[in-house]
């Protein structure tokens, strides 16, 4: 009897170790948060930017003028981006301050609450700090802000900038290849659509338009999208990163990754 | 423990049965069971208490998801009948259209002020009211407190509001007019320009035919002394000398066609220089009489909004302010009144400005519409665009915010410490999107 229940609990605490936990990890507790649009609603972002809007109105006027005056094509590149300098100019003199007091106060507060990775709320559903409230506290005062004095502790969080990726020859060329297919196939469609008698013939027209562009999309983009997804969890894994995030939604810390992946992409 | 309870507790009935075996079984089972082993190891070193949802799935399972579907096709549906290409119009059309598109301009423009100033005005005398009876209620007379007939500070500022408005919108109107006769005279002289090439290239047309004809014509009435020469070049009979005669003759023939092809087509290359200079003539002088026109046009629009706003602003006289000493109680009391109705205007006003920038903005698209810069849905379809628009990201935010409620109290349930969105990769973490899915069905089953 005594065996038996010796051998019972043998097999109770052997089938424990086998399937209890992996091992014992801590918890990721340093991921923390900020609503970027209350700090865009801060009165000194939204007067900076009504005078931005001004600035815009009245270049838009003058870039009118000039572009009237252009003769040829090298003219109005060369206009359209003396204005597009002008425009940006005035960004920084205007809004340059206030980002970088922004950025000041985001680093100093993820330090002191020891956070490695801050994002945007949009991509939080559950759990984080939400550190948006201290941020503003810290914008509105009055007083000079230092730069934190320690970088961000490496993070379990990972971001790859997608604009950047999205910007290789390869999606280029297919992105060029989409447009150049939905712009012959739309006066296809246009005729077609005109034709149609009814609502119902009309909707099969946009359903067969939409499908078209579709399977012209997975074609071409699917692959380099699927290669790009396979490319960036390869390299996560390799430097153990529990998630990837795009880095637009990172505002703070966060291990950027987009380097190794298209190096992993040009391979 | 809500998705654990549902997988195990079947299971566990098992326990009911008697034989030893099968209650070793059991007892395995509930220490498995209490160690926390569900289909996932929340703390372990691979999730480490992390989660990602991938909500744009979990929308497609959500059973008001038809209906968005529906409401996105129905948005499609409408942007794709905006893009299709429209019959170009004529420079008569466009500038009939763009005279009413700017009368509607206009008339919005003219709504918005009057309804500015009459909440101006409605506002000043009910805050008047209100302020002579704070103070008659104080046992102060009125008219001793500098509340007489006239209105007080807030009809002033009031009054300042409306008149920086009405600036505000003379200037916009300056700018919006200035900006629409300018691409109405440049639509209208691209339209000139192109009628004009038209001409010069069907007259061209009409010149290489002539000269094809011409060609054609001589070489028939040539054709049978042509033919009767080559018949005799094709004679080996003939000595040097009588052949050299025929091939000159057959030379001089060609070149007797020639010149005058030749010369047809100078004379017609001088007629068309001619025409081209006759029809740039003619299309400058179109194109400055329409200038002149529409620039007419925009002076007496402009002058007339001038106006319109200055004979607005002189009826917005400015008020005598309350100057007798009050007692502090009642300068407070004053000062929520003035914060109420300065208040209640500006949420009027505001609206009157929102409803004004929207039918601008419309107006905007149709204008660009008309001169063939626009793809977006104006007039009667716009607005149905934006109603639809407005169902559409109604019912989005409805399902999003239930799948973020249910995403978080799965997230409580199962004892993660975060859960994102958005992910593009995740070799940890857990995928909760799958029993946020299955949550989500069962409920509405």
């Amino acid at each position: 009897m005594k065996r038996r229940f010796l051998s019972t609990l043998a097999l109770v605490l052997g089938l424990m170790a086998a399937i209890g936990p992996a091992a014992i990890a801590a918890d990721l507790t340093d991921v923390g948060f900020i609503d970027q649009s209350a700090l865009g609603n801060l009165p000194a972002f939204v007067s900076a930017n009504q005078q931005l809007a001004a600035y815009k109105a009245q270049l838009n006027g003058q870039f009118a003028a000039a572009m009237r005056g252009a003769r040829t094509d090298a003219d109005k590149q060369r206009i359209s981006l003396q204005f597009q300098q002008e425009f940006s100019d005035k960004q920084n003199e205007l809004v340059g301050p206030l980002y970088q007091r922004t950025q000041l106060a985001i680093a100093n507060v993820s330090t002191s609450k020891k956070l490695s990775v801050v994002v945007d709320k949009r991509i939080v559903i559950y759990g984080g700090q939400d550190i948006t409230g201290d941020v503003i506290n810290a914008v509105r005062g009055s007083q000079a802000m230092a730069s934190p004095q320690a970088s961000p502790a490496p993070s379990s969080i990972g971001f790859v900038d997608q604009s950047a990726l999205a910007n290789s020859t390869d999606v280029k060329n297919a992105s060029d290849q989409l447009q150049k297919f939905q712009a012959a196939q739309q006066p296809i469609y246009a005729a077609r659509y005109k034709n149609a008698t009814n609502e119902v013939s009309k909707q099969q027209v946009m359903a067969d338009y939409n499908k078209a562009i579709q399977d012209e999309q997975s074609k071409l983009l699917k692959p380099l999208v699927d290669q790009t997804k396979t490319a960036t969890a390869t390299v996560a894994r390799s430097k153990n990163l529990l998630l990837v995030v795009d880095r637009a939604d990172v505002v703070f810390g966060g291990t950027d990754i987009t380097q190794d992946v298209q190096n992993a992409l040009n391979k | 423990m809500h998705s654990i309870n549902r997988l195990y507790l079947p299971k566990l009935k098992l326990c009911h049965l008697k034989s030893r075996g099968f209650a070793r079984a059991c007892v395995i089972l509930a220490a498995a069971v209490l160690c926390g082993c569900s289909h996932v190891d929340v703390h372990s070193d691979k999730v480490r208490g992390v989660a990602y949802v991938r909500v744009d799935d979990v929308i497609k399972h959500h059973p008001l998801y038809p209906q968005l579907e529906q409401l996105n096709n129905a948005i499609a549906s409408i942007n794709f009948e905006a893009s299709l290409p429209h019959a170009p119009l004529t420079p008569a059309q466009i500038a009939a259209q763009t005279k009413d598109l700017n009368a509607q301009l206009q008339a919005a423009q003219s709504r918005a002020n009057a309804v500015i100033a009459s909440k101006q005005q409605t506002y000043g005398q009910q805050e008047h009211d209100a302020e002579v009876a704070a103070v008659k209620a104080a046992g102060i007379d009125p008219a001793a407190a500098g509340l007489g007939q006239a209105m007080n500070t807030t009809s002033q500022a009031q009054a300042q509001a409306a008149a920086a408005a009405a600036q505000q919108n003379y200037a916009e109107y300056q700018r919006g007019v200035i900006a629409q006769d300018n691409a109405a005279m440049q639509s209208i002289a691209q339209q000139l320009s192109k009628a004009a090439d038209d001409k010069l290239r069907a007259r061209a047309e009409q010149y290489q035919q002539n000269e094809s004809d011409l060609s054609l014509k001589l070489a028939q009435e040539d054709s049978s002394q042509r033919m009767a020469l080559r018949t005799q070049l094709s004679t080996l009979a003939l000595t040097a000398d009588q052949r050299k005669s025929v091939s000159d003759q057959l030379g001089a023939l060609d070149k007797k066609e020639a010149d005058q092809v030749n010369a047809l087509r100078a004379a017609d290359a001088q007629a068309l220089l001619a025409y081209r200079k006759q029809l740039g003539e003619q299309t400058s002088a179109q194109i400055r009489a329409q200038q002149t026109s529409i620039q007419a046009q925009t002076g007496a629009k402009l002058s007339q909004r001038r106006d319109a706003v200055g004979a607005q602003l002189r009826g917005l006289g400015a008020a005598p302010v309350a100057t007798a000493s009050l007692p502090p109680d009642v300068r407070r009391r004053l000062g929520q009144i003035h914060q109420e109705y300065a208040a209640k205007f500006q949420a009027d006003a505001q609206q009157a400005v929102e409803e004004y920038q929207a039918t601008k903005s419309d107006l905007d698209a149709q204008f660009a519409a008309l001169h063939g810069q626009g793809v977006t849905a104006t007039g009667a379809a716009a607005k149905q665009l934006r109603d639809l628009q407005k169902r559409q990201n109604d019912l989005q935010m409805q399902i999003q915010n239930q799948i973020q409620r249910e995403a978080v109290r799965l997230a409580k349930e199962m004892g993660f410490s975060v859960v994102f969105d958005n992910v593009q990769a995740a070799p940890g973490g857990y995928d909760l999107t799958n029993d946020l899915i299955h949550d989500i069905e069962s409920q509405h089953e």
